[in-house]
């Protein structure tokens, strides 16, 4: 890491003084540029952020995201998507916006449990994200392994320009779907496959923050055993 | 609130289409509880406790022994009382405040299991014949919760009150005074065991986490004693079970609970 | 205070107290982060013979509807006392004292969690004391911050605390529960590091002005080195290069 512009930091470690812009997860105190989570700090050019190592997702326009259909009223389905807010999925956005569903016509196409990859279609904290899954990539997932990881992890299994998503694809032939909120979903027709995809994502969750993670997930990939 | 949050369809099916093929998603085989982990003496201001990890569940058994009035038909025995909370921290569903039907049928099955097998000779814990006795209470803290309370609230306080001290009262004036220094082991005449099985459509299983709990048609907990006779049973869920089946549990409770109770036993070497 | 006769002699001609520490040494404080699977965070504290676990849930949707706030989010804190962290069993029922002292652990962490960014949620924390020494608010209170940092809540600065107290006509760091049941006066203090804010602060006992000065500064030497402590648990977790 390079010392002069990242450190570690817990809330209420003061990251630098001057003239910089706080950014993600930091504050201004006087001239103190505070960090507010535990995290990665960063400077640059001139501005200060706070890259965090924990903490709940909170939905942002577009983001793709995996949900679970927890109820339904007549006129949406209500998501968990692993925030503190749930997602509302108008029935418009599947049957069309004349369309009167009724509640056999919801059920039959999203129950309870159901899982979807999603996007957000719209956010102001005034009242709970749209959802939509009007789109070729969208809509229920069939099949596959789900598994959690914190969100605040999602870049780094993304890794700089999907490198780190494609190296775990391509070691095991797996599909990967990876939910801006956590959840990610994993198919491979090979059982052996689909183990080393799943341990390579929950490692990444566990060991994010270590130098040459990405050394040791491509040696995980290469051996023979899980 | 025993059973916790919506399954999400993947995950169930995932457990059904693994139990026809004869396993179970986290590689157990069927018959087989989670690891069990059972420290004593955590609690060192407490007469005995324990902690009891079974899985991701966690459980903190607290032992308390002081003196009180008998009941008033049972002046020549002490008192037993067994409580379960599931702390609010334990689970994202779980609420704090008065216990529901869950929490008060737990804290019951646990309480009976002990009772029901006379683990402790009460006749052993009276001070005053119909005016004092001592009263033993064991209370369950679920720190953490991922299935099967019922076993580790009752492999916690099993292990609590084995390796518990009690201490010595003498009679002066009438009352019960404490004697700083001298404490002696409780009057144990069995070690109870339960074990508590979920049945998925055809199949037994044994411990379930809490995704099998969510899937579970009925459950079982069936408490054995240190000679293999059964002395407490409960069956919960929204299904039942055939009579078949309820003696194939049974079988499984003998020998399962065996085998924990040696681990249980190990636990709590050298404290007596 | 207690206002006992002490049966111990609190502090002695070589100003070594009834545990054996000096006037301003804290006793032992360990803190582990991340202790529990369920929680979205969590740490477990030992200080002095409390042992204290703490679980942080948030921020999610408040229920009872009526208790959310549209413009911020909320923070609730129930600290509750196991029946078996007493020397006399206590019932599992609430007491008016665990009530208040969730309500001032509460307002001390208030002033550090920022939460206009979720309105309508509440962050619930949850204090569960196993074992009960004294200073067992303090010890919640410095567990509390490190799990909310570690579940994630936006914070301005970590919470620390400590104790101090009166014994002897002598002002002491770390009050254990002889010199609170026995002693002069009891004095705990919550405070944010490097906000230099102090957020909690009650008084059992009297105590001349030139004391209470001294006692509050002595309390605030004593939430830095339990900050110290609180610093070295998150570190542990989050930025350990463990081996594989």
């Amino acid at each position: 890491m390079d010392k002069n512009k990242r450190k570690y930091v817990i809330p209420g470690d003061v990251i630098t003084t001057g003239p910089y812009r706080p950014e993600q997860n930091v504050i201004l105190d006087g001239e103190r540029i505070m960090a507010t989570a535990i995290g990665i700090s960063e400077i640059y050019d001139d501005s200060v952020k706070v890259i965090p190592l924990t903490g709940i997702y909170i939905p942002k326009y577009n983001d793709l995201i995996i949900g679970k259909i927890v109820s339904h009223s007549s006129l949406s389905w209500e998501l968990n998507i692993n925030s503190c807010y749930s997602g509302m999925l108008p029935a418009s956005d599947v049957f069309g916006r004349n369309f009167q569903a009724s509640s056999d016509d919801m059920t039959a196409k999203l129950k309870k449990g159901d899982l979807v990859v999603a996007r957000i279609a719209n956010f102001d904290r005034s009242r709970d994200p749209l959802i939509t899954i009007n789109d070729r990539e969208l809509g229920k997932i069939d099949s596959g392994e789900l598994v959690r990881i914190s969100p605040s992890k999602v870049p780094r299994l993304i890794g700089k320009q999907g490198t780190m998503i494609q190296l775990i694809e391509n070691g095991t032939n797996a599909t990967i779907t990876i939910g801006q909120n956590g959840l990610v979903v994993v198919s491979c027709e090979n059982p052996d496959g689909l183990l080393k995809a799943v341990k390579a994502i929950k490692m990444v969750d566990e060991q994010a923050h270590i130098a040459n993670l990405t050394d040791k997930i491509k040696s995980m990939l290469e051996s023979s055993s899980v | 609130m025993t059973n916790v949050s919506i399954l999400d369809e993947l995950q169930r099916n995932k457990i059904l289409e693994l139990l026809e093929t004869g396993q179970r998603v986290d590689g157990r085989a069927f018959d087989e509880p989670r690891k069990i982990t059972i420290e004593t003496g955590v609690i060192p201001k407490a007469n005995g406790s324990a902690r009891v990890k079974l899985g991701d569940t966690e459980v903190i058994a607290g032992v308390k022994i002081q003196p009180d009035r008998p009941f008033p038909d049972m002046g020549d025995k002490g008192i037993f009382i067994c409580t379960a909370e599931i702390l609010p921290l334990a689970h994202p569903t779980a609420e704090p405040g008065p216990p529901g039907e869950d929490v008060i049928e737990l804290a019951r099955v646990v309480d009976r299991g002990i009772r029901e097998s006379s683990m402790i000779d009460m006749s052993q814990l009276v001070l005053i014949k119909d005016k004092s006795v001592i009263a033993i209470f064991s209370d369950n803290s679920v720190i953490d919760h991922d299935g099967n309370l019922f076993d580790a609230c009752s492999y916690a306080t099993t292990a609590a009150i084995l390796s518990c001290k009690i201490p010595k009262w003498e009679i002066k004036d009438e009352l019960p005074v404490l004697v700083e220094g001298q404490e002696s082991s409780p009057p144990i005449t069995t070690i109870p065991t339960s074990v508590t099985m979920g049945r998925i459509g055809e199949h037994i299983i044994v411990d379930p986490n809490a995704d099998e709990w969510a899937c579970m048609d009925a459950r079982i907990t069936i408490t054995t004693n240190s000679d293999g006779n059964i002395c407490a049973l409960q069956k919960g869920g929204s299904d039942g079970f055939t009579l078949e089946q309820l003696i194939k549990c049974s079988e499984k409770s003998i020998t399962i609970g065996a085998k924990i109770r040696e681990i249980i036993k190990e636990s709590t070497k050298g404290s007596s | 205070m207690g206002g006992k006769e002490p049966s111990v002699v609190l502090l002695d001609e070589n100003g070594i107290r009834c545990d054996g520490r000096k006037v301003d040494e804290t006793r032992k404080v360990t803190i582990k982060a991340g202790v529990l699977k369920n929680a979205n965070g969590s740490a477990y504290i030992e200080f002095g013979d409390n042992k204290i676990v703490v679980g942080v849930f948030g921020p999610r949707d408040v229920h009872p509807k009526h208790l959310a706030n549209t413009d911020t989010g909320i923070i609730r804190c129930r600290y509750h006392m196991s029946p078996f962290s007493v020397t006399e069993r206590k019932s599992p029922a609430p007491s008016r004292r665990e009530i208040e002292i969730g309500k001032v652990i509460k307002e001390a962490l208030q002033p550090a969690l920022i939460l206009d960014k979720f309105p309508r949620t509440s962050v619930d924390v949850f204090i569960e004391v196993l074992q009960a020494d004294g200073g067992s608010r303090c010890a919640a209170l410095a567990a509390a911050s490190v799990a909310l940092a570690d579940a994630g809540i936006p914070m301005r600065d970590m919470v620390s605390a400590c104790a101090a107290g009166k014994v002897a006509d002598t002002i002491i760091l770390d009050v254990n529960n002889e010199e609170d049941q026995s002693g002069q006066a009891d004095m705990p203090v919550g405070y944010m590091p490097n906000l230099e804010k102090i957020t909690l602060i009650q008084l059992d006992g009297v105590l001349t002005p030139e004391e209470y000065k001294k006692c509050v500064e002595t309390a605030i030497v004593g939430c830095k080195k339990v900050y110290e402590i609180q610093k070295q648990a998150i570190h542990d977790k989050y930025f350990a290069n463990n081996g594989d």
